[in-house]
């Protein structure tokens, strides 16, 4: 049987990712797993690893990592452990910690203390992008370079870490290729899709992942979409969105979800690496400075305003370019991150004009169903608007 | 009511630690009287002596809303500023401390930035800025950065970096660690400096390090008189005595009174006095305390004999720098940055030994049970404060596993206290001391020494 392409692969490699990773290790591929967006998987893939997003599981209920973690911490991370202690990642041959969030830091802390892979390391990633935390990020890339050359037994070159920024920055762009397509009305492609692309490039080597969006970009521009129904244009911003039964839900409440804001999305493929004579000091730049998510402080400037737009000013561009009727702000229960934003990121969202729903979930697919009647809600009052 | 109330709180065991109260009054009145003067205030906070210090030697009164909001569940009104964040869209997940500052601020904005007349503690004044700290939680930057809501003012934050144990023991990793943390510090006193129009006087920074080394010398001797067995103070001593050294070590004062305290434990040691009549367990405690109701620990300890001999790593000054790290270091934020670091990393060690992280919150009680020969951990998660809770369950594992220590959980909080049920805590206590005397027997056929 052909293997199936573009579209319809994404949701395969989604709907089993660990299926996806077996087949890689069948392959006599390594695999490295990390946490969050702050580790730059170009020196994994430079070190000979393919690199694989750690995600949790929305649907299956958290039971070992119980004993672990206490129940008032982010269920995303709870998530991930259990999934750890549960062996679900056990074929993994090296794991990169990070200190993206505490959630993550004190996860990556227990995870190591539990669960021993060949290969470890711990990512210190600063919260501001100051002068000198960029030297210092860019020493800590450095570590992890030495450990991942000390694991291998071999050096990993200069030569090499640019040819592999260079496949990631064309997987980037690709992304967003696909992202501005949705710019248009109706959208050709739905989040739903858009998030299972985003999925599977999360553990496929760099090529693979990139054949696989030039297929979906194709597949897209192909679609000849009729008239379709006049529906609210969300954008969707916060705490990472791994599953499908979330953007499923928006858009079976007759939402369409065009843009996101999020972790496993635009954070992840916005921006390029710039291309320097030490090419660690571009994946500094790009990984701290560029990303623009929470976790990492802004100057405040000289009043609440410019801090403000320092903070938010890229979610108008959102608006603007995707043509937004209104925001989701999705919160993962116990996230301090995003929870200490919501009321200014509210005032500023609201005060461009455009309407705000902010959701407080649990990261569990079966306390999903009471936020129906809020989406519904929040779609028809966009409508009379 | 009034009798309850007085049941709740603490009675203390020593007479300093009943005096300590003081420091947190002075502080508060220190800086209104200061905005009264003209002078710059700044809201900090806890920064283990990074910043704060720096500060005040640029003549800025420094209080800590973290302590405030201690003060605020102490005294039981806390619960209309929690109630305040929460109608104007703050998650009532947010740490509790976060959201009695942000009630208070909003109160304090609409008041016209005058203190409300019913403030605890006479209240905060509206401060020039505020210094945030990258350390230990998240709350701890973003709650200062979420207050430009009311407050319009600079947020600075100080970074701090975090190294796992195995990656502290990296080649030159520490003294880059160190470098960013100094190159930071120079950057803040820039930013100070362009802030009060004034220069910083480092005559008066090398003054107050002094006194913070020399207090801060005292306390970490206070915390080794604590080994003697009976345990010559408890948890609830200490929980008051640290306000001046977490907050005013550099204040004259402080050394003084630290000088006391240290007279009085070293007396209690030499004559085999101990906090608790016949004391039969020695329990530690992890790691915030319920505020409001440290009359609980008095209680414990009339029942079963139960000293809390050590607690809260978060709150200790750490050991001394070892010599060699402070001998010939003639910058003051090196050694500022030195100390502070240390404070979040002297745990490197037993985390390498037993192959253990984090090193803060977890590897430091690896040593402590084994020093203060613990029979018992109680865990308080809380609701409102995680990073003092997510590697809680994790420090029990470890404990039993490694030293056959076990621990009961209570859970609560540190300003909520619609969330500690006292009867249940009681039981659960109750149940627990004969789990503390099996695993005596554990221990003493493995060989372990208490
Ligand atoms: S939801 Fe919040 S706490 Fe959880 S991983 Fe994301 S940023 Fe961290
Ligand atoms: S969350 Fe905990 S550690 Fe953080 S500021 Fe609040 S009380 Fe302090």
């Amino acid at each position: 049987m052909a293997e199936e392409k573009g579209l319809r692969r994404a949701a395969e490699i989604y709907a089993d990712r660990f299926r996806a990773a077996r087949e890689l290790k069948e392959k006599g591929h390594k695999i490295a797993g990390y946490f969050c967006c702050y580790v730059p998987v170009e020196l994994l893939s430079a070190a000979g690893f393919v690199p694989m997003r750690i995600l949790g599981d929305m649907g299956e209920p958290v039971t070992v990592a119980d004993t672990y973690l206490p129940t008032m911490m982010c269920p995303f991370f709870r998530s991930c452990l259990d999934l750890g202690l549960k062996g679900r990642y056990d074929f993994l041959d090296a794991f990169v910690g990070v200190h993206a969030c505490d959630g993550a830091e004190r996860v990556s802390a227990v995870w190591r203390s539990y669960l021993q892979y060949p290969c470890v390391f711990y990512l210190d990633t600063p919260h501001t992008a100051h002068d000198h935390a960029l030297v210092f990020f860019q020493k800590q890339l450095g570590y992890l370079q030495a450990v991942l050359e000390e694991h291998t037994g071999r050096k990993i070159s200069g030569a090499a870490v640019k040819e592999q920024i260079s496949l990631y920055n064309r997987q980037r762009r690709l992304v967003r290729e696909l992202y501005k397509l949705r710019q248009v009305d109706p959208p050709p492609v739905s989040g739903t899709e858009v998030l299972q692309v985003a999925v599977a490039l999360l553990q496929l080597p760099v090529q693979e992942g990139n054949r696989l969006v030039e297929d979906v970009i194709a597949e897209v521009k192909a679609r000849r979409p009729g008239p379709a129904p006049k529906k609210s244009r969300l954008l969707v911003s916060g705490c990472l969105i791994d599953n499908i039964a979330i953007t499923g839900l928006i858009e079976e409440c007759g939402l369409r979800v065009v843009m996101d804001d999020t972790a496993i999305g635009s954070r992840t493929f916005g921006h390029d690496v710039e291309p320097t004579p030490d090419p660690l000091k571009g994946l500094a730049d790009r990984y701290l400075a560029k990303i623009v998510c929470p976790r990492t402080f802004r100057e405040t400037g000289k009043s609440r305003a410019e801090d403000l737009e320092q903070r938010y000013a890229y979610l108008k561009s959102f608006i603007q370019d995707w043509k937004v009727d209104g925001v989701y702000l999705n919160l993962i229960r116990n996230c301090d991150i995003h929870g200490y934003e919501i009321p200014e990121l509210k005032h500023y969202l609201e005060g461009l004009g455009v309407p705000v729903l902010a959701v407080e979930q649990d990261y569990s697919t079966a306390g999903l169903a009471p936020l129906r009647t809020r989406f519904q809600a929040f779609a028809e009052t966009m409508e009379i608007d | 009511m009034e009798e309850k109330k007085k049941k709740r709180s603490s009675a203390k065991t020593l007479q300093t630690a009943r005096e300590a109260g003081y420091f947190g009054k002075k502080m508060l009145a220190r800086t209104r009287s200061a905005v009264e003067a003209g002078q710059p205030v700044g809201w900090a906070m806890v920064e283990w002596w990074l910043g704060a210090t720096i500060a005040k030697a640029m003549g800025v009164e420094m209080v800590f809303p973290e302590n405030y909001g201690a003060f605020c569940a102490a005294s039981r009104t806390a619960e209309a500023n929690l109630d305040y964040s929460e109608s104007d869209g703050f998650p009532s997940t947010l740490c509790g401390y976060a959201r009695n500052c942000l009630g208070y601020t909003r109160r304090l904005k609409e008041n016209g930035f005058v203190i409300p007349a019913d403030a605890t503690g006479g209240g905060m004044p509206k401060p020039d800025f505020l210094l945030a700290c990258g350390a230990a939680c998240d709350a701890r930057y973003k709650w200062f950065q979420a207050l430009g809501r009311y407050l319009d003012v600079p947020v600075w934050l100080l970074e701090f970096p975090q190294t796992g144990s195995r990656e502290y023991f990296l080649p030159g990793n520490k003294e880059e660690n160190i470098r960013f943390m100094v190159g930071e510090l120079r950057s803040f006193v820039s930013f100070l400096e362009s802030l009060l129009g004034r220069k910083m006087d480092w005559d008066a920074l090398a003054e107050r390090l002094d006194i913070l080394f020399k207090t801060h010398a005292l306390a970490h001797a206070v915390d080794r008189l604590r080994l003697a067995v009976p345990s010559p103070a408890m948890s609830t001593d200490f929980w008051a005595l640290m306000i001046p050294h977490l907050y005013l070590p550099d204040d004259p004062e402080t050394l003084a009174f630290y000088g006391r305290v240290y007279d009085e434990v070293k007396y209690k040691v030499d004559h085999n006095i101990g906090a608790v009549p016949n004391e039969r367990y020695r329990m530690m405690f992890a790691e915030l305390p319920p505020w409001h109701t440290l009359g609980f620990f008095d209680e414990v300890a009339e029942r079963h004999g139960v000293a809390f001999a050590f607690e809260s790593w978060n709150y200790h000054v750490p050991p001394p720098l070892p010599a060699g790290e402070k001998e010939g270091i003639g910058d003051p934020l090196e050694l500022i940055a030195r100390y502070s670091y240390h404070k979040f990393h002297h745990g490197a060690d037993a985390g390498v030994k037993y192959g253990v992280d984090p090193i803060i919150f977890t590897a430091p009680y690896l040593e402590y049970v084994q020093d203060y020969r613990i029979d018992g951990l109680m865990c308080h998660p809380l609701v409102s404060c995680r990073p003092a809770t997510y590697t809680l369950m994790h420090l029990r594992n470890v404990l039993l596993e490694k030293f056959k220590v076990p621990s009961v959980v209570v859970e609560g909080d540190i300003v909520d206290m619609r969330v500690f049920n006292e009867e249940e805590a009681h039981a659960k206590m109750d149940a627990f001391i004969e789990t503390m005397d099996y695993h005596r027997e554990l221990r003493r056929k493995e060989g372990l020494n208490w």
